[in-house]
């Protein structure tokens, strides 16, 4: 189970628009005058007032605890969290933000890293070429959108960043294209990848860089991958004690894990914060989130969005 | 058994994991809680499980001890602010640990002792603070009901009633 993790009712300092209908904030704790600190990749929790949980991505300076900075995308056809943001908070507002946590950590070895970002994805990413700029440590980041006008946090990025470090790449303007497989077809000893970006992006990079070994692949989506459409069955789980939770075909095994008297903590139930993770022991699963790495989906089980075939014999 | 003592710190939060808020006055409701306090709204931690926890004490003495580094726990950060501890009155002189079932005052109010209060590992994961659940066994305080509501204010006398 996730830690829980404080609540603070922080005040909002500044709220600027930026390309690609992206607000940046900055948030102060009234009364103090450090937040928690927080690592590169770390993201806090909004509670938005209908009880509603949205995840997102410190950016700003690690160094600097002074504020935190988040960037929310305005997402059309999302669940109306980041509409509400864009509509509702401005200078002076109160937001409810969660201490961080780090599901995205940056491990800065011996070897050259790879940053990759789609999109907003910059968001951690950015978090991330901070610290190495600052260690002077090797790296390149590399930030794929569809248009520089559409760019948010280009300002950020070239400010903050040695640009010699820094690929910019937009889709409309060719003489910057990279491809992906060229970029990620030779790995130089020692290196390691990380990525974050809007589910066509983590497809691609996955793809592209699947002959890197294990353990060198790091990533972080902001919604689970698409679906392929195929209906819901129900399964079974068994837990420790022997315990049998039917899962119907339109129940979630968090939902019927919950009925049947479960304790677990969840927040995004949306298969991306990874806070209802729970261990698995065996059975077939049907891994449906963005939290687990391969090696981690052997032995770890999102009960928000992952369902199983047959028994599903859970460490609960 | 003759004391007397004195309510230092007022905190409540609005809700479970909420940062607690110290107020410089609070009206306390017989048989509910603090208001503005999780445990008066229902949406604390623990308000689905019946108890009584209209309002929680604990002594400044046990974060002093703490402070002083009593007991030893390896990694137990040797400061708990009263902000930290979640409890809604921090007390100086009062023996909490004396008072289950009894009545006391603080201020105009009256309160009636209902259990000790027993700490949870979910403080330590909130605050990040590891070993705190041990720092606090047997002295995080005293759980209360509130027999006569009233404005309570730091600074306020904390007095015994029944024997």
């Amino acid at each position: 189970m996730a830690s829980p993790r404080i609540i603070m009712k922080l005040t909002v300092v500044a709220a600027r628009k930026e390309p690609g209908d992206v607000l940046v904030i900055d948030v102060k704790h009234p009364r103090k005058s450090l937040l928690p600190p927080f690592e590169p990749g770390s993201h806090v929790d909004v509670h938005l007032p209908d009880g509603k949980v949205r995840q997102y991505s410190l950016c700003g300076d690690p160094t600097d605890l002074s504020h935190y900075t988040i960037a929310v995308k305005r997402e059309q056809a999302g669940r109306g969290g980041s509409a509400w943001i864009h509509e509702t908070v401005a200078v002076g507002s109160t937001l409810p933000v969660s201490a961080p946590r780090n599901h995205f950590p940056l491990e800065v070895g011996q070897g050259p890293t790879m940053l990759l970002a789609g999109g907003i994805g910059i968001t951690p990413i950015v978090a991330m070429a901070r610290v190495m700029e600052r260690l002077g440590k090797p790296y390149e980041l590399h930030y794929f959108t569809r248009s520089r006008a559409l760019t948010p946090l280009l300002s950020v990025t070239e400010q903050a960043l040695d640009a010699s470090n820094v690929g910019l790449h937009f889709d409309d303007e060719p003489e910057t294209r990279q491809d992906l497989e060229s970029l990620l077809s030779k790995r130089s000893a020692d290196a390691q990848l990380y990525y974050c970006g809007p589910p066509g992006f983590m497809a691609a990079v996955g793809r592209a860089a699947a002959h890197w070994p294990d353990g060198t692949v790091h990533f972080e989506a902001f919604q689970p991958p698409e679906r392929d459409g195929v209906p819901p069955e129900p399964f079974t789980i068994e837990l420790r004690d022997g315990t049998v939770v039917p899962v119907a075909a339109d129940t979630s095994a968090l939902a019927a894990l919950r009925t049947a008297g479960v304790l677990l903590m969840a927040s995004c139930e949306n298969g991306v914060c990874g806070t209802c993770e729970c261990g698995m022991l065996e059975g077939r699963p049907i891994h449906q989130d963005a939290v687990l790495s391969k090696e981690a989906r052997a032995h770890r089980f999102i009960p928000c969005v992952s369902r199983a075939t047959g028994v599903l014999r859970l460490d609960l | 058994m003759i004391w007397q003592g004195k309510l230092l710190h007022i905190h409540v939060a609005p809700a479970a994991s909420y940062e607690m808020e110290e107020l410089t006055e609070a009206q306390l409701i017989a048989g509910r809680g603090i208001i503005g306090d999780r445990y008066y709204l229902g949406t604390g931690t623990y308000s689905p499980k019946p108890d009584v926890r209209e309002v929680t004490l604990i002594e400044v003495e046990v974060l002093e001890a703490i402070a002083r580094g009593e007991p030893r726990i390896p990694g137990l950060r040797a400061k708990l602010e009263p902000a930290d501890h979640r409890r809604n009155l921090t007390t100086r002189g009062v023996p909490l640990g004396h008072l289950v079932g009894k009545r006391f005052r603080v201020g105009e109010t009256i309160l009636r002792g209902a259990r000790m209060n027993f700490p949870c590992k979910y403080i330590e994961q909130l605050l990040g603070i590891p070993g705190l659940y041990e720092g606090l066994l047997n002295r995080s305080g005293l759980n209360c009901a509130i027999e006569v509501g009233g404005t309570i204010r730091p600074g306020d006398p904390i007095l015994p009633i029944d024997e």
